[in-house]
Formats: C-alpha cells, sequence, structure tokens
C-alpha cells in the first residue's frame, strides 16, 4: 500500500509538471510580455465581444482578450469587485449601481412581427398584452381577419424575453404562448411560415429578414415605426443599451479596448450580430 | 399463453422503443450536422461567434480538459477504490462514510459543481478561466461513477485469487498489481470512460470554470471553450447558428464514441495479455 501510495503520488506530480511546464517556458519566452484584458457578463454581448476582441487582438498583438459570459448582474459585479476588467451588461446601469461606469458599445431593440399577409397594420399596448394573455384570441377582434391568433413566445432565459415582459408589465407565467421558440431567427422563420402567428425578436434581425423578401412585417409600438433609426435616435420605447462596465475611468488597454468597441471600425460587426451601432 | 406472449411483445416493444429514441437522435443529428462538416471545420478557428469556420481551437481545448480530468481523476479514483476494497471491510464506518458521501456527490446537479469549480478552482485557488480549472472540476464529477465501478470491478475479482496470492506468500502489493488490478481493468476503463462520458458532455460545469474563450489554447492556464459549451452557444445565444452546432454535435458524439471503443479495445487486449499467462 505504501509503495502504491507513493507510486500514485509520484504521477499525479509528474502530470502536474508536465502540465505547468508548457506555461512556465511561455513565460520566459518573449511572449511573457502579454497582457490580458478579462471581460464577464451578459451572455447577448458576450459573441459581439467575443469578435471586438479578435479584430483588437490582430491590431495589438500583446494583447489577450479573454470574454467569459454569466449575464449581466454578474458583469456588473466582476467589475466592482475586479474580478474583470471590463464588465458587459445588456441593460442601462440601475440606480443601486451609479457608482460604476458605463459605456454603450451597441443598441438592441425589439419589435412584435406578423406575416406580411396579415391586415392588422397596428396594436396597441392594451391589445397586445390581451393577445399575450389569452384574452383576444382571435384577429378580428383587433380588426383582422377571422382567425384565430397563434402567440409566439421566447423561451426562458433570453434577454429578449425578460425586456419584452418588463416592457408590458408582464410576468412569464401570465403568457399563454402556441409556440415557444429560442433564438431570433427561429422566431421569424416561425411567424414567415404562419399567417396567423405573432412574435417578437430583435430589431436588426427583423429588419434585415423584412428587406430580404422574408414574410414577416414590423409592427409599430406605440404610434413609433419599429426601426433600426428609431432604436438609435432613442425614440423607440422597446430599446435597450449595449453596456461596458468599469469601476473607474478606464486607463490604458482597457480605455484602448472600449474606444475601440465605440468605434466605426466594429460597426459592421456589430450588425453582423443584428444589433445596432452607436458610432458615426 | 396468451399472458407470456404479451410479456414478450411488451419486453420487444420497450426495447424498440429504446433502441428508436437513440437512432432517430442520431439520424436527426447526422442529417443535419453531416454537410457542415470538413476537413477545414475540423482545423479551422471559429469566426462570426461561430457561424462561419471551424471548431479547431475547441477540439484541442476539449482535448485537454479531459486530458487534465482524466490524470487527476484515475489516479485518485483507482487509490480511493482499492482502499474501499482491500483495505478496509465493506461494514466499516469508514468505509460507508465514503461510500454514501459518493452516492450523494453522484446525484449532485452538474451546475452546483460548475459553481463550486468557480468559486474554489477559479478564485480562492487563483486558476482563473482556464482548462485546467475546468478539467479538475470535471475530475470532481467524474469521480463518484469512477470509483463506484471501480470498486464494483474489484469486488467481482474472486476471492480465491487473494487467497492463493496469501499461499505463495506474495505481499497485498504485488498481489494488488499483478494479480487484482489487471482482474479489474475491463470495469476500471468502463467507470473511466463512464465518468469521461459525463464529464465530455459537460456544459454547466465548464461554463463557469474552462470558460467562453474560443481561441487557440497556449497552455492549460488559458481559458478554453469546451465541445458542450460551444454547441450550447450556438444553438442558444447566436442566431443562426444551428446549423453549424449540429455539426459541433456530431463531432462529439463522434469524439465519445471514438475514445470509448479505443479505451474498450486496449481494455480486452490487455487484459487478454495478463490474465491468461497467469
Amino acid at each position: 500500500m505504501k509503495k502504491l501510495g507513493i507510486i500514485t503520488a509520484l504521477l499525479i506530480i509528474i502530470v502536474f509538471a508536465w502540465f505547468f511546464l508548457p506555461m512556465s517556458a511561455n513565460n520566459a519566452s518573449p511572449k511573457g510580455s502579454l497582457e490580458k484584458l478579462v471581460l464577464t457578463g451578459s451572455s447577448t454581448v458576450a459573441p459581439l465581444a467575443s469578435e471586438i476582441g479578435k479584430r483588437f487582438e490582430a491590431l495589438h498583438p500583446n494583447v489577450r482578450v479573454d470574454v467569459q459570459t454569466g449575464g449581466s448582474s454578474r458583469g456588473v459585479n466582476d467589475a466592482r469587485t475586479g474580478l474583470a476588467n471590463i464588465g458587459m451588461a445588456s441593460r442601462a446601469l440601475k440606480v443601486k449601481e451609479s457608482d460604476l461606469l458605463s459605456f454603450t458599445i451597441a443598441l438592441d431593440g425589439i419589435s412584435i412581427i406578423t406575416h406580411q399577409a396579415n391586415p392588422v397594420t397596428a396594436l396597441d399596448r392594451q391589445q397586445i398584452i390581451a393577445i399575450y394573455t389569452g384574452k383576444i384570441l382571435n384577429w378580428k377582434d383587433v380588426g383582422g381577419n377571422d382567425a384565430p391568433i397563434t402567440v409566439v413566445n421566447k423561451s426562458e432565459g433570453h434577454s429578449t424575453l425578460e425586456l419584452f415582459l418588463h416592457h408590458f408589465g408582464l410576468k412569464n407565467t401570465d403568457v399563454k404562448a402556441h409556440v415557444v421558440i429560442g433564438d431570433n431567427q427561429q422566431g421569424i422563420k416561425t411567424v414567415a411560415g404562419n399567417p396567423n402567428a405573432i412574435g417578437y425578436v430583435s430589431i436588426g434581425a427583423a429588419e434585415y429578414a423584412a428587406s430580404h423578401d422574408i414574410a414577416i412585417k414590423l409592427l409599430p409600438l406605440g404610434g413609433i415605426t419599429a426601426s433600426v433609426a428609431n432604436v438609435l435616435n432613442h425614440s423607440f420605447p422597446l430599446s435597450r443599451p449595449l453596456n461596458l462596465v468599469t469601476r473607474e475611468a478606464p486607463t490604458g488597454t482597457a480605455k484602448a479596448f472600449i474606444d475601440f468597441a465605440r468605434s466605426v471600425q466594429v460597426n459592421d460587426l456589430i450588425e453582423a450580430q443584428y444589433f445596432v451601432p452607436v458610432a458615426h | 399463453m396468451s399472458t407470456n406472449t404479451l410479456a414478450t411483445c411488451l419486453i420487444w416493444l420497450a426495447a424498440l422503443f429504446v433502441t428508436a429514441v437513440f437512432v432517430c437522435l442520431l439520424a436527426d443529428i447526422i442529417s443535419q450536422g453531416l454537410t457542415g462538416l470538413s476537413w477545414s471545420y475540423l482545423i479551422e478557428p471559429p469566426q462570426d461567434a461561430g457561424r462561419a469556420g471551424g471548431i479547431g481551437s475547441i477540439i484541442v481545448s476539449t482535448g485537454l480538459i479531459l486530458l487534465v480530468a482524466i490524470a487527476t481523476s484515475a489516479p485518485l479514483g483507482l487509490a480511493t477504490a482499492i482502499l474501499l476494497t482491500e483495505f478496509s471491510t465493506q461494514k466499516s464506518t469508514f468505509a460507508q462514510f465514503v461510500e454514501r458521501s459518493l452516492d450523494v456527490l453522484s446525484g449532485i446537479p452538474s451546475i452546483i459543481f460548475g459553481l463550486f469549480g468557480n468559486a474554489f478552482f477559479c478564485i480562492y485557488l487563483g486558476l482563473g478561466f482556464s482548462i485546467l480549472s475546468g478539467g479538475l472540476t470535471l475530475a470532481c464529477m467524474a469521480l463518484p461513477i469512477l470509483i463506484r465501478t471501480a470498486t464494483e470491478g474489484l469486488r467481482a475479482v474472486p476471492n480465491d485469487y487473494r487467497l492463493s496470492a496469501a499461499a505463495l506468500s506474495m505481499t497485498r502489493t504485488s498481489a494488488l498489481i499483478h494479480l487484482l488490478v489487471p482482474a479489474a481493468t475491463p470495469a476500471l476503463v468502463a467507470g473511466l470512460m463512464l465518468g469521461i462520458g459525463r464529464a465530455g458532455a459537460e456544459t454547466a460545469a465548464l461554463i463557469f470554470t474552462s470558460g467562453y474563450v474560443d481561441r487557440m489554447p497556449d497552455s492549460v492556464m488559458d481559458s478554453g471553450r469546451a465541445l458542450s459549451v460551444h454547441i450550447y452557444d450556438l444553438s442558444m445565444n447566436v442566431a443562426g447558428g444551428d446549423a453549424k452546432a449540429n455539426s459541433a454535435a456530431l463531432v462529439l458524439i463522434i469524439l465519445l464514441f471514438v475514445i470509448n471503443s479505443v479505451s474498450s479495445f486496449l481494455a480486452n487486449h490487455w487484459m487478454h495479455k495478463r490474465i491468461i499467462h497467469l
């Protein structure tokens, strides 16, 4: 038993040494001057931040941008405790979080969508709430055809769902959904394939689909046309900022990254993730 | 007669149903994922949040995470199993305590392991979001299954082996090394595979430990995205990532299948070599 214990211990040590060696070798090489920038937070922002990070790394070869997810609250928290250099939040900072600084890199809006052939051109707040809570079940009650409404809702865990529920003052348990979908593309496909469906998706994705001959229609909200332009000028009511959050005024590499993320150089990346760039 | 036929039919139906679920699942993933599968997909790094490019860096990260998990859990698991079977009786309080805690441990949801790994390895031990943190977390997850099967395997070795060894005045250590462990090798490998299979398909335990970074890792101290995390992100978080998610899922299944076949082949081969010539 003693022998076996010693053998096991030796094995563990060898394995660890083998794993740690390449690391120390790397540190000894010129790569040792690598600077690491850690971002944590919103899963909505994470794919965009990763892409921005890759382009930033290409411009600054001695910087590594590590993006981790975990949700907006985690991003805010990690930025506050210093666990992350920069936090990511897919919402504006709350009053309790006013000790932090936020930098908007993009905007995201949510549009109500219906099938292109649906004659209904607008729904007011009360009508949308009634449809999503199952009190209005037929399009003829809101001035449309005599056809049952198919309510498309987002699955739990999507920030789009949270934003939608928050805007209309609903709880997810109130919603009487017929179809529950995951991402934006699935929502667009579902509504485009069902003339009686109503759903809500990210505005950038919806606008792109509608302009590429997919049979959906964006409904205005509160009299404001659902468009990227109206998200940009803050007139569209159902929108949110995507923020980078820091504890103190950023300096050095963090500042360079935030400035880069807010510059026109990343607008194509922001649009590729169906968000609305702020820089022009 | 009729009850017999009915029972037979039900048993066949149940077996068919289980097989059908597996075949449907596999067929779905193959039909959706095969078109996106190519050599370049396997070696290129992901681009555009995973919607373009490949999964080269992600396969490397996954492999490293599994390697860390195997390298740490295998010796620990084997040692614990030997202690439980050979150096303590099944009735001793200590052995019962260890086995009970293993049972509890194996029922703990993986997200708890993820949060524990994040708090302990990443923050407390200061390993950060790294492949090492992820691999160690997976090792913790795989240990209960590994020890369970290894214990069963060692207990299944006939007592005659131990008695004969004692009669030949072999020490317990050499009896273990030359007799008991080789005889239990298939069970040990099966346990390792079950553990690694569970670990390799893990998302919740990895997203907060090995992390989300999809760059090619330089060392085990770098954050690296595992295949399962990549699949989860593509199907749940990235608009238009479904096709690539299916291809990545197919790769993960093939990877686990290959690991499984190779190890069971090795186990059989090995055992024949060591036992038959005894």
